[in-house]
Order: structure tokens, then sequence, then C-alpha cells
């Protein structure tokens, strides 16, 4: 559009000089200026080390272009075991994150009771709880010897299920990590909804599974889409719990990431093991961004 | 409708930032080693009003600079001769480097360095002493209190470095349900498989003492010398080591779980998941002394024993204030600082029981303090590496 001010046979007859200057140009050169630190902080802390972790991984150990830390990811068998369950572990996470946070959300956007203040009063403490802290917290509430245990024990001899030290103990983590930030995005978008439209579909004869199937479900799909998003991000690459409580191998693919780089020094293998990661991450954030363009549009 | 495009705009920010969270995790990968030592000092010298300050580089643990924090203050408050200027390298980030700047130093043919004692690391920095010759030899004349240390200990260092402390790893144990403690590798074994389930040690790979258990049963066949041989074909040798290994699994605490770090075993130890385990000595003591592990705990060392080291006090021949730093070496090895070192960190002292203290005598005694030093080099990856493979996922 600054091109056309440019052009000289335009009728107006201005030069170039006095529209650098307008108004308008300076709005933009000011806007330009203010995207500039997020531009550098995007440069800085996402592209450059994108791109260092993609040539670190492509390099062997002399040095020289190899495909053979991808080849290692995905034929050594714990590696790739480590990665099945890591997959695995995020697929049921995520679907139980979500499962749990809509009910919890749509509890809370139509129950009026006591029980649904004192949930939304509290269910987002976790989120303030440090993971180290969680975590042995954790450790204190499942382990062997811990307060469901011997809670237990007034019940039955049968020896306690192994939680910690288990992926069961790791899907629990999960609960609690992802669970209150999913919660909060779901019920911001079902309080969105209008009362109006529920209580009009009543009108005209819509059950109650309709107007959940009609109404509420398409109005909060796009906030299950973005609370989708993050939790498969925030389990695929969380760290604090599966070390303390994951099991030995296999490994979360955090764990096993840092072990390669920092008790095998292989950061070849370390680096394939990061862009992999991050081709899953956008992989889920292209689905993320794909339907918000739509929206857009 | 608002407050979902508000969401929105804050999820693609929130997108971006846990994007960048992913990648700064990836980024690590060419961002480590950069953190050398550039905490140096230019002006580690004479400060004016008659004394000297000497540059102590060091690294490690909280623990041990809380340790030389106080012992500064204590041998400052003695004398005002010489100042400590300590530089405290956390460890893991870079300690390496003060040992490749003295190398660098003396290689490039300069005749001074601003480091005028150094913590040396054990195996490495005599490996490379040996090469280039970094670090003073060390003798009574310059240090009497020397004389108070047992002279083996001078001699496995080669008079290059002072071993002012030691730690080793132990068989930390419950009295209450063992009475009597394995005495041999063998017998612990034993005990481990008539106990399934009542021991652990945690993954080699995430601290010493898993690792100990680990390395004494892989070199538990082999030759003495074996364990100052960096030769790889040695791990050839270790296949009985992992077999082994593998035996026991299905009688550790659950079938098979190694917590990580150090801190993971001892914990099932204090909540009595499980009897016995190898531990760092000066953990165990400092948890018992908190009221941390049950006072029923005890320790123990085996035959042949497991892991341990010294900390190491060197000076490198470039220094220029050798005579200061000799002295405050001398106030380190004094029964007084070294009773310090046992009531600060439970360590091991460097010097020998009988100049110690009567009451710290009386309630160490029980502890015995030998410990083998394997000087392995990369093995040691290596073996993580396998057990990892082998061990843990089996």
């Amino acid at each position: 559009m600054n091109g056309q001010s440019v052009t000289p046979s335009l009728p107006t007859g201005k030069s170039l000089k006095p529209s650098m200057f307008s108004r308008g140009a300076r709005r933009s050169a000011l806007g330009l200026v203010m995207v500039l630190p997020s531009f550098f902080l995007l440069l800085f802390m996402i592209v450059v080390p994108i791109f260092t972790s993609i040539q670190e991984s492509l390099k062997g150990n002399d040095g020289n272009f190899t495909w053979d830390n991808y080849k290692y990811l995905f034929t050594d068998p714990a590696m790739s075991s480590s990665i099945k369950y890591t997959i695995h572990l995020t697929v049921v996470s995520s679907i139980m994150v979500l499962v749990i946070a809509y009910l919890l959300a749509v509890f809370l956007r139509f129950s009026t009771g006591r029980l649904a203040k004192w949930i939304e009063r509290l269910y987002y403490i976790p989120m303030f709880i440090p993971s180290v802290i969680a975590t042995y917290g954790m450790i204190n509430m499942y382990g062997n010897h811990g307060w469901l245990a011997r809670i237990m024990l007034l019940f039955t001899n049968e020896p306690f299920m192994r939680i910690i030290y288990d992926y069961k103990g790791l899907l629990l983590a999960n609960l609690w990590f992802n669970i209150p930030f999913a919660t909060m995005l779901l019920s911001s978008a079902l309080s969105s909804i209008p009362n109006s439209a529920i209580e009009g579909a009543k009108d005209v004869g819509a059950g109650k599974i309709q107007i959940f199937i009609r109404i509420i479900l398409p109005l909060s799909f796009k906030s299950m889409l973005v609370a989708a998003t993050f939790v498969v991000m925030g389990v695929i690459g969380s760290f604090t719990a599966p070390f303390l409580i994951g099991p030995n191998a296999p490994q979360v693919l955090g764990v096993a990431m840092q072990q390669q780089f920092s008790v095998y020094f292989e950061t070849g293998i370390a680096s394939a093991c990061a862009v992999f990661m991050f081709a899953i991450c956008s992989l889920v954030g292209y689905f993320y961004i794909r339907s918000m363009m739509k929206e857009e549009r | 409708m608002r407050i979902i495009s508000g969401f929105k705009q804050k999820g693609k920010l929130l997108l971006l930032t846990s994007l960048a969270a992913f990648t700064l995790l990836a980024g690590c990968s060419s961002n480590a080693g950069n953190g050398d030592g550039s905490a140096s000092s230019k002006d580690a010298s004479a400060t004016g009003n008659g004394s000297t300050e000497i540059a102590f580089y060091f690294s490690g643990s909280q623990n041990v600079q809380e340790l030389w924090g106080h012992l500064k203050e204590m041998y400052e408050k003695k004398q005002d001769k010489v100042k400590v200027k300590l530089v405290y390298i956390p460890s893991g980030q870079g300690e390496q480097a003060t040992m490749n700047r003295i190398v660098a130093a003396k290689r490039a043919g300069k005749d001074t360095v601003d480091v005028d004692l150094y913590e040396a690391n054990g195996g490495p920095d005599l490996i490379a002493d040996k090469k280039d010759s970094v670090f003073e030899a060390l003798n009574e004349q310059q240090i009497p209190n020397l004389s108070l240390m047992n002279p083996a200990n001078m001699e496995d260092v080669g008079h290059k470095a002072v071993p002012y402390r030691s730690s080793s790893v132990l068989l930390a144990y419950n009295s209450a349900k063992v009475s009597a403690p394995p005495k041999t590798l063998d017998e612990l074994y034993d005990w481990i498989h008539q106990h399934p389930g009542r021991f652990a040690y945690n993954d080699p790979s995430t601290g010493g003492s898993g690792s100990s258990f680990v390395m004494t049963t892989l070199y538990k066949s082999l030759p003495e010398e074996a364990i100052h041989s960096q030769d790889e074909s040695i791990v050839q040798q270790w296949d009985p080591g992992f077999a082994k290994l593998k035996e026991l699994s299905k009688d550790m605490y659950q079938q098979g779980v190694y917590p990580k770090k150090n801190q993971g075993t001892l914990d099932l130890l204090a909540n009595g998941e499980v009897d016995m385990i190898p531990a760092w000595s000066d953990m165990a003591l400092e948890q018992l002394n908190k009221k941390l592990l049950p006072d029923t705990t005890k320790l123990a060392q085996i035959e042949p024993a497991f892991t341990g080291g010294p900390g190491l006090l060197a000076v490198p021949t470039m220094s220029q204030h050798k005579e200061a730093a000799y002295d405050f070496i001398n106030f380190v090895l004094s029964p007084e600082a070294q009773a310090e070192v046992v009531n600060q960190i439970y360590g091991f002292p460097g010097i020998e029981w009988t100049h110690m203290p009567e009451e710290l005598k009386k309630k160490f005694d029980n502890v015995s303090v030998d410990y083998r030093s394997f000087n392995i080099g990369e093995l040691g990856a290596i073996a993580n590496k396998r057990w990892q493979s082998e061990v843990a996922s089996q």
C-alpha cells in the first residue's frame, strides 16, 4: 500500500519524502519497534536453538553429516520403547485430562450447589504448587508405605499395588498437573455460552442431550482444541515427575533425553530426541493454528 | 464470545512460550560448555596493607561452599597476614574450566596464574598434572601439619595434592531388622536373595552410591589394578558382573525399582520400605544427625570396600602466593578445622583420628574409613549405558 504513494504519476503529486514521515508511516515504525523485542525473543529463544539442535542432531561424532542419531532413536530397542511409552502415556493422559476437565467444567457451569462453589474455589490450587513438591507429595500419598497404603492396610493384607515408579504414578501426576489449567480454559469457554441460547433451545423442546450436542459441545469445541494442545505439550515435555517417580525403563522422552545429554554425553542423540519432540509438538500446534485461522476467515 | 477470543490470543502466546520452553531444552545441547570460569579475578594479589590475598577455586555442593565460607572466617580471625578469596563454581557448571585455565596458562608459557589454591578432582586433574606438571609438590617443611596425616594418603596422590577430607559409600542398614550386616560382597548378595524386596540401590547414572554398588559388582572378580584402567577392552570382562546385577534385580526393591538420586534410596530406608542400601557416608551421617533417618540406622563397610574419594587441595606451580596458600592448607589440616569438616559436612578427616577431638572420636567410632577410588574415566558412562539397557530394561 505504501508503494502507491511512491509512484510519481499519482495525481496528488506528493513527493516521496513527506510520505515517509506521514502519520501512518510513523505509526507503523512505532509498531515495528514494539514488535522487535518479541521478534528477537522468538529468534534467539526459538528459531536459533531449533536450528542448532537440528544441526547438532545431524552431526556424527566425527563432525560429518549423518542420519545415525535418528536411526539410533528409532532402532535402539531402549530408545524406541521409550518413544512408544511416551506417546502412549501422552495420548492416554491427554484423553483422561480432557474428559475429566470437561466434565468438571460442565459441572461448574451448570451446577449452582455448594459443592460446585467449593470446587470452583479450589480446583486451580495444583497450579500453584511447585512440581517437585507435588511429586514428593505423591510419593508420600501413593508410595509403598504411603498414606493410601496405610489406610488400605486397615481393610486388607494384600500387598499394595505399585503406583509410584510405574505408569500409573505418571498418569496420576499428569492428571494433577494438567487438569486445573484445562478446566480453567474450558470453563471460561462454557461460561461464555449465553443462558438465553440454552433456554431458547429448551423452549422449542430440545432435550438435555440434544442441548449438549447441538449447543454446548460446538460452542466449546475450539477451547477443547486449545486445551488439548496444551495438555499434549505439557505431558510430552514433562520431566520432574517422570524423573522422580517414573520407572527405570522404559523412560519418558524428557528423562531419556537428559540422560543421553548429561550422563552419556551423546549430544547428537539428545538433539535428535529434542527435534523429534519438537516435531510432535509442532504437529499438534499445526492443527491448533489451522483451526484458529479457519475461524478468522 | 469475547472471552473465547481473549483466550485465543492468550493461547497463541502461551503456545509460543511453551514452544520456547521446548526448544530451550533442545538448545541446551549446544550451549553446554560455555560456563567457563569467567569469574576470574584480576586483582587477587597484595591488598596493600601488608596482607596477601589468595584466590581459592573450588566447586561442589552447597554444603562444601558453606564449609569453606566457615573455614575462611575462622582462618582470617586467627591471623591477619593472609586473606582468602573464595571462588565457588557450583558443581556441574564448568568446574573443569579452572583446571583447563591452569593447564592452558602453563602451556602458553606464562609464569603466573591467578589461581593460588585449587580443589582438584581426583582422577582427571592428577593425570593432567602428570602430563603438564602444573601442581607444586608438597612436603612437611612447607606444611607442618602434613605430619598429622597417614603418609600413605599423600603417597597415593604423589605428594601433588592434599587429601584434606574424604567420604565413601557404605552400607546403611536398619539395625532393628538386620542384626549382623554382611561383611563381604558375596554375603551381601546372599542377604539380598534371602530378603527379597528389602534392598535398593539408586539408578547409577543419578548418584554415586548406586554407581558404587554397580561398579563394585562389575569389578568383583577382576584384578585389583583394573579399577585404575581406562582401557576400553575391559568392557567385555564386565559381562559376569552385569549377569549378577540382572540376577539380583528380581530380589531388589519391588522386583527391580531403582530410585533416582542418592536421596531416593535414603528416603526408602528412612520410611522403612527397605532395610539396606548403599549410601554416601556424609549424607547418611548428616541425616542421622538431623533425625531424618531413624536412630536404628547403622553404617558398615564391606570387603572389598565400596568406592569413595578424597577432596584434594592443590597449589598451582605458577601461583604467586604459594607461601600464603601453604599456610592456609596448614590451617585446614589443623585439628580444629578438621573437626569442622566432620561436624559441618560429615566428611572423614584428612588427618588421622588420633589427632581429632575426643568427643568426635567417640561419635564416629564404628564408621570405617576404608574405600577404593575407581579411576576409570569415560568407562563410567559406558557402564551406565549398559546398565540402563541391560539391567533397567530387562
